[in-house]
């Protein structure tokens, strides 16, 4: 009788265990019309809340990338700025005191109200009005007064002259979003209204999230041919699309590795990892460097300009100048990156616009070393050494120039530690017996370069890369990883950081301000203040100059932007307030085995990017396998 | 009456003022990070790609100190805090802004609580059981064998043991999920579908403290056991002719008990504090990134709603124990 009691008990344990056994997660989903992707930022904090324009609310959720729909979009990859809710481009005044946005008429809301100028007008005058949103303070302070000039047109009265005044709108991982009137005129308190569910303009619609935050499924919508996407594009592949949280690297190669998440980004080792394992699984390029070099950003390190003595233009050369980039580039990133002299990075239309019109510049530029010796620093065969160093590597590059230049870049400096050496002995420093360099007051020299914690992060690599370089130089460098790394840099407490040495380009056209403006004087702060531009504290009167003149210029009068941005790329050039290495670099990996088409670098139809905005517009051209 | 004047108003007066040390330490703490909750969230909008225009940023930072509550001196800030926190109120996370820290908790919690209350309960359980058993029967083979697999186990680094399960059982041999508290499009409900589903996702995490924490308990009892083992009662009491089990039930096992109690006690404490690398391996949900996301981001309120409930449940914990203590050990009632 115990025999059997015993039996029946594991019988029914085994009853009670085998439903809760289960590989796959999808719930009811044909998983070969759904793309499932990874969310760049995370496991989302509020997961019922899509209220975009106020805090934080994770918008690479599927928000920015799929459901919303953007007055422009930048697209970084082609070098189009690409008009979704907007008909084409604003238009503004010779005064610039007075801007016209055309709207793009047929498109209608998830919810299928359709879309006019009333719901721009409204968003732009809520956001005015109500403080607590992000865009308060930017809208109030420049809007007089926006009106509607039909249905589909709408006019901006400006407080001050602002000719960029437009790209609040212009979708570059965020933006200014348009409120749909029908639903937040309704609402008591925008600020605290969750806006659940979402509802935009683009070509998918909410379908269900995690009230834990670690999945949000979007759906495409039934009038796709409504949204700005499916106008432009046509009719998205996917049914359904997924955004997944993962909290550590290992579980997204699983899950890429098993078919369960189709695009992912990840990190150096991580790339290796999947691309070695899966036999589906490709990289953003077919071969070496493997990675999305097209990024727009440009990394490196900054100085702190208002500290000495990295105050003096002469040191910061010589410590650009002790850095051999070969061994920098291959510590840091293996190679991969493709290497920029200026302070924009090489890579869509920036080298034909502004690194190859300043070559014979960059070529002539000397530096004056003391005691009547100069140096030209400017190295046009630094991608090829990098080249090289990829080769011994075993890597196989490509012997085709153009393929080299895209994927190194055009240029860098001379490893040049004699000429480093000289220029800081102009300024008094001196060297013990030892080697090891002291300042001109005969203290030893000691740099502590200050990055975020994330050792996969490129403001990371940069700063241990850097220090590296001027140990071996002689410098007592240390790295100072920290959480607190973007407080300390905003307030000015450091020597050095691995950073952004510029403020990141739009990625596309021929319009540098937003790069350039971050110098201006008026938004350096004494140590110990926050300051709202660049973090390496330098500003010039010249730049300040040259961005009077490009305020006073349309943004879209491309030669004169052009002129100014190199004159402004020289300017910066010549006082080195941080130093460009090379671009950002992305370790992205898409999984072949549901879904192909991928805007590879060999079909860059699209930025590659799941988490940036054209997402959508990428949606279109992704083919189901049949699997 | 000399047992709540020497046992009991001296725990209680303890109970309030390390609530009230603690929860004034939660406070100021973060106030003396070099982490700006307002650059924070400012430096956060950035790297993540707002543009937020450099020229309307100065009243920016005065809104957002204003509306988390960051304006007055760090005592009125101090005094506020206390009114609120009588109230259950930490104010709004900084964040995550303008969502209430206390529903962020109440997000969190359910997947922490269920998932630490069963581990703990049943690794205790079992760690307590096997353990006293392999103590007083020592000397046998399947004892001994239990002491080496405990031993194996025990030192290993409990983020590579997880990762190991999940590697074996999410990617090796595919019987479980890889992340997540539950299935994609799947929706909460009062259904065995859901709870099947929880309890798959579950699985694995769970598996992962229990395994480990069931070989601490056992290695802990197992010596525990075996000292009460040689103490002179438990051989009188076998000199005595006392029957096996009841030696081991109600001399070994019970006298070996005493510091176990107070052992679980602390451990149910020390659950809403979360178990960060378990939900970071299994990308579960729960309040351990919570409360490390809000330690890199500064926010203020969201570490101080964290924390306080924690000290709070610690704290009740070690005090229901000390109430209680007299029901398992009479000595303490003799005091």
């Amino acid at each position: 009788m115990l025999r059997t009691w015993r039996i029946l008990a594991v019988l029914l344990a085994l009853a009670m265990f085998l439903p809760i056994i289960g590989f796959a997660q999808l719930a009811n989903l044909p998983r070969s019309e759904t793309l499932i992707l990874s969310m760049l930022t995370g496991r989302v904090g509020t997961p019922s809340n899509f209220n975009e324009w106020v805090g934080w609310k994770s918008r690479d959720r599927g928000m920015q990338n799929l459901a919303n729909e953007p007055l422009w979009s930048v697209d970084f990859a082609t070098g189009e700025i690409i008009n979704g809710l907007a008909a084409g481009d604003p238009v503004y005044d010779s005064n610039f005191f007075h801007v016209e946005i055309p709207l793009r008429e047929g498109v209608t809301w998830a919810d299928g109200a359709p879309f006019t100028a009333e719901d721009v007008v409204f968003t732009v005058e809520l956001l005015m009005n109500t403080p607590g949103f992000n865009n308060h303070a930017f809208f109030s302070e420049n809007v007089e007064l926006v009106y509607k000039i039909g249905d589909y047109r709408v006019g901006f009265d400006l407080k001050q002259a602002n000719s960029r005044f437009h790209t609040t709108f212009l979708d570059r991982w965020g933006c200014t979003w348009i409120m749909p009137k029908h639903i937040f005129e309704g609402v008591d308190d925008p600020i605290t209204f969750e806006f659940n569910p979402f509802v935009g303009c683009g070509p998918y619609k909410l379908h269900s999230y995690d009230p834990a935050g670690y999945w949000t499924l979007w759906e495409k919508r039934a009038d796709w041919a409504n949204s700005p996407t499916g106008i432009l594009y046509g009719e998205p592949g996917p049914t359904y699309i997924v955004f997944q949280a993962f909290a550590n690297e290992g579980a997204k190669i699983i899950a890429q590795l098993t078919h369960q998440l189709d695009a992912v980004d990840l990190s150096a080792e991580g790339l290796k990892a999947a691309l070695a394992q899966g036999d589906t699984v490709r990289a953003y390029q077919r071969g070496f460097p493997w990675v999305v070099n097209n990024d727009p950003a440009i990394t490196g390190f900054i100085f702190n300009n208002a500290k000495a003595p990295y105050d003096n233009v002469d040191v910061r050369w010589a410590l650009t100048l002790a850095i051999d980039i070969v061994e920098y580039a291959g510590q840091a990133v293996d190679g991969t990156g493709a290497l920029s002299p200026v302070h924009i990075p090489s890579l869509g239309s920036y080298p034909e616009n502004f690194i190859k019109p300043m070559e014979d510049w960059l070529k002539a530029f000397t530096l004056d070393l003391g005691g009547g010796e100069t140096f030209q620093p400017y190295d046009p065969d630094a991608p090829a050494r990098v080249v090289e160093y990829a080769r011994s590597r075993g890597y196989i590059v490509s012997d085709d120039p153009a393929a080299q230049e895209a994927a190194f870049g055009l240029g860098w400096f001379k490893y040049a530690p004699e000429a480093a050496a000289k220029l800081l002995e102009k300024n008094r420093f001196s060297q013990d017996a030892e080697g090891n360099w002291l300042l001109p007051d005969g203290t030893p020299w000691r740099i502590e370069v200050v990055s975020r914690s994330d050792t996969s992060h490129l403001e990371f690599k940069n700063a241990s890369a850097a220090v590296q370089q001027w140990k071996q130089f002689g410098i007592d460098a240390v790295h100072v990883p920290s959480d607190a790394a973007a407080t300390l840099t905003q307030n000015g407490d450091f020597d050095v950081a691995g950073n952004w040495p510029a403020q990141e380009p739009w990625g596309a056209g021929a319009d540098l301000y937003r790069t350039l403006d971050a110098w201006n004087s008026a938004y350096v702060r004494p140590i110990g203040e926050l300051t709202n531009g660049n973090h390496s504290r330098w500003s010039s009167p010249e730049m300040d100059a040259v961005l009077a003149d490009l305020r006073a210029t349309d943004p879209a009068a491309a030669a004169a932007t052009i002129a100014l941005g190199i004159e402004a790329l020289k300017i910066a050039f010549t006082e080195m307030p941080g130093t460009p290495t090379f671009g950002y670099i992305g370790f992205l990996t898409w999984d072949e085995y549901y879904w192909t088409n991928w805007p590879g670098s060999e079909n860059a139809y699209t930025q590659p990017y799941s988490h940036w905005g054209p997402l959508k517009y990428m949606t279109p051209f992704l083919q189901p396998t049949g699997n | 009456m000399a047992f709540v004047k020497r046992y009991l108003i001296p725990r209680l007066i303890s109970f309030v003022l390390v609530i009230f040390l603690g929860v004034t330490a939660v406070f100021f703490i973060p106030r003396f990070t070099p982490s700006d909750p307002v650059q924070r969230t400012i430096a956060q909008l950035q790297s993540q790609g707002s543009y937020l225009d450099p020229g309307s940023m100065d009243s920016m930072i005065e809104d957002l100190r204003e509306m988390y509550g960051l304006e007055g001196s760090m005592l009125q800030q101090y005094g506020a805090f206390w009114r609120r926190v009588f109230t259950g109120d930490f104010g709004v996370s900084f964040f995550q802004f303008p969502t209430p820290v206390i529903e962020l908790i109440r997000t969190s919690l359910p997947w922490t609580a269920g998932l630490l209350l069963w581990a703990t309960l049943l690794s205790w359980t079992l760690g307590n059981l096997i353990g006293g058993l392999a103590g007083y029967f020592s000397r046998n083979r399947w004892s001994r064998a239990l002491d080496t697999v405990a031993m194996i186990i025990r030192p290993m680094p409990y983020y590579i043991f997880a990762l190991m399960l999940l590697i074996l059982f999410a990617y090796v041999v595919r019987l479980f999920p890889i992340a997540g508290g539950t299935d994609i499009g799947r929706r909460a409900a009062l259904s065995w579908a859901f709870v099947s589903d929880v309890l798959r996702h579950a699985f694995l995490p769970a598996l992962s403290m229990v395994v480990l924490g069931t070989a601490i308990t056992f290695q802990t009892m197992k010596l525990i056991v075996q000292n009460v083992n040689a103490e002179d009662f438990v051989q009188y009491a076998k000199l005595g002719g006392v029957k096996e089990r009841r030696i081991v039930s109600r001399y070994v096992i019970r006298n070996a008990m005493l510091p176990q109690i107070t052992n679980l006690a602390l451990a149910l404490g020390q659950i809403l504090s979360g178990a960060l690398i378990t939900e970071i391996v299994f990308s579960y949900p729960g309040l351990g990134t919570l409360l490390f996301n809000a330690i890199v981001t500064g926010d203020y309120n969201l570490i101080m709603g964290i924390t306080a409930m924690s000290i709070l449940a610690i704290t009740t914990a070690i005090l229901v124990i000390d109430l209680v203590y007299p029901l398992f050990d009479p000595r303490v009632r003799l005091m």
